[in-house]
């Protein structure tokens, strides 16, 4: 038992980090879910410049780790003089990213509807919003549900990168423990299990709509 | 002062020099993971306590942060009498984090291959080994190469993560750079083209391969 005694003196302030992530990624999830449906759309009806400026904004944060984005963000903010905390910058930076992931998952789920459906719905004579709102996405969204899950369980990893850039959450606070207890592999390895007990939940709910969305079908 | 041409011209060499690193550090994750992830695929394929290992192992890395493995391996090791150094530590957590997606992924391409193969082959008096390396492997290869190639770029991305224990990447080049000068804009802006050039260059071969094995469609 001694060998656990660093992770038993300090199990409380893990939790309060594992707060601190949970409330990071729930802070980042909900701009990134509305703005990702948002830009699925724009890749499905949008034209012209609408959909090429789409495509840049994809190729742009494809191609650029997370980690290059939240450090500019945190040297960048200051010079600019915009006064936005930093949780503010480091959800901004998330939301914007996984917006992008989330825009393919959406995108994914309307396109493999089969086009039957779209022609049925316009020979009835309806309107393209009404099609949207009650044949295309409810359907599409829950086809995108087991992604959709996986990707915010991503989110959540993600969270971690931030205590690279100064904030103060789960990795961040038990970096700050091992540095008084000197213990890492113990206490790395309770924060590794914390994630995993917040990811693993998402990813059975995951596979719980999974199961759900074919039995629909 | 941003654009300042004489600072440019001192930045990319050092910046390239950290490039040489980080596409190290790619290529060797994700040739390792190639090869990793199919065993891992494997095992996850047959019957009895293997195939819990891997789902197990699968399952762990898919929902711990790469950060925190990279700090059990750099730190938690040294601590047991196991030091290893910042690259080796880097690359060994790349490899067990990315080669369960991969292994992931070998599992979809497995998966789509139709029962029937297998029984025919089985018919025809094929051994396993023969099986496999001739019919089966052929078409799950042509068809893993799109999902693939995420997975490559999604490797160059991760790499910037191993700045967190110091290796002399393109990331870790940049925070020395950004400090030492407090030109942000340049640095970053450097930063982020070199990456989009090798996430580029992953995908352009990707397409490649995706063009050259589309025989085994």
């Amino acid at each position: 038992m001694t060998l656990l005694n660093p992770l038993l003196h300090s199990y409380w302030y893990l939790f309060r980090g594992a707060g601190m992530t949970l409330l990071m990624a729930g802070a980042s999830v909900v701009p990134a879910t509305v703005l990702g449906l948002l830009l699925a759309l724009v890749h499905v009806f949008g034209r012209g410049t609408a959909r090429a400026t789409l495509q840049v904004y994809l190729f742009i944060v494809r191609g650029i780790p997370l980690l290059v984005l939240l450090t500019f963000v945190y040297y960048l903010l200051p010079l600019t003089g915009i006064d936005l905390p930093p949780f503010w910058g480091v959800v901004v930076v998330m939301s914007l990213y996984y917006a992008a992931f989330m825009s393919e998952v959406f995108r994914a789920g309307i396109e493999s509807l089969p086009q039957a459906q779209w022609d049925a719905a316009r020979s009835l004579g309806m309107q393209r919003h009404l099609l949207m709102r009650i044949i295309i996405l409810p359907q599409a969204l829950r086809l995108a549900a087991p992604p959709f899950v996986s990707l915010c369980a991503n989110l959540v990893k993600a969270t971690s990168l931030v205590s690279i850039v100064g904030l103060w959450e789960l990795t961040m606070a038990s970096r700050e423990v091992v540095e008084r207890t000197l213990a890492p592999f113990q206490i790395f390895l309770g924060a590794a299990a914390i994630y995993f007990c917040i990811c693993y939940a998402m990813a059975l709910y995951g596979r719980y709509l999974e199961r759900r969305s074919l039995v629909g079908h | 002062m941003p654009f300042d041409v004489n600072f440019i011209a001192r930045l990319i060499p050092a910046l390239l020099e950290g490039a040489v690193i980080t596409v190290e550090l790619a290529v060797l994750t994700f040739l390792i993971c190639l090869v990793w992830g199919l065993l891992v695929a494997l095992a996850q394929a047959t019957r009895g306590p293997l195939r819990w290992i891997a789902g197990g192992y699968i399952q762990a890395m898919r929902t711990t942060p790469l950060l925190i493995q990279l700090y059990i391996i750099y730190f938690g090791f040294a601590m047991g009498g196991f030091p290893l150094s910042g690259f080796m530590s880097g690359l060994l957590a790349l490899c067990i984090q990315n080669g369960a997606y991969v292994a992931e992924i070998y599992r979809g391409g497995l998966q789509s291959i139709s029962q029937r193969q297998f029984e025919a082959g089985r018919a025809l008096g094929m051994r396993r080994w023969t099986l496999y390396t001739t019919v089966i492997m052929p078409q799950v290869m042509a068809r893993v190469i799109p999902p693939m190639t995420n997975q490559a770029i999604s490797i160059i991305k991760d790499t910037s993560q191993v700045a967190a224990i110091a290796v002399m990447e393109m990331m870790k080049v940049a925070e020395v750079w950004v400090e030492s000068s407090a030109n942000t804009y340049d640095v970053f802006a450097g930063v982020a083209i070199i990456y989009l050039v090798l996430t580029s260059i992953a995908g352009l071969i990707g397409k490649a391969a995706e063009h050259r094995l589309a025989f085994a469609q």
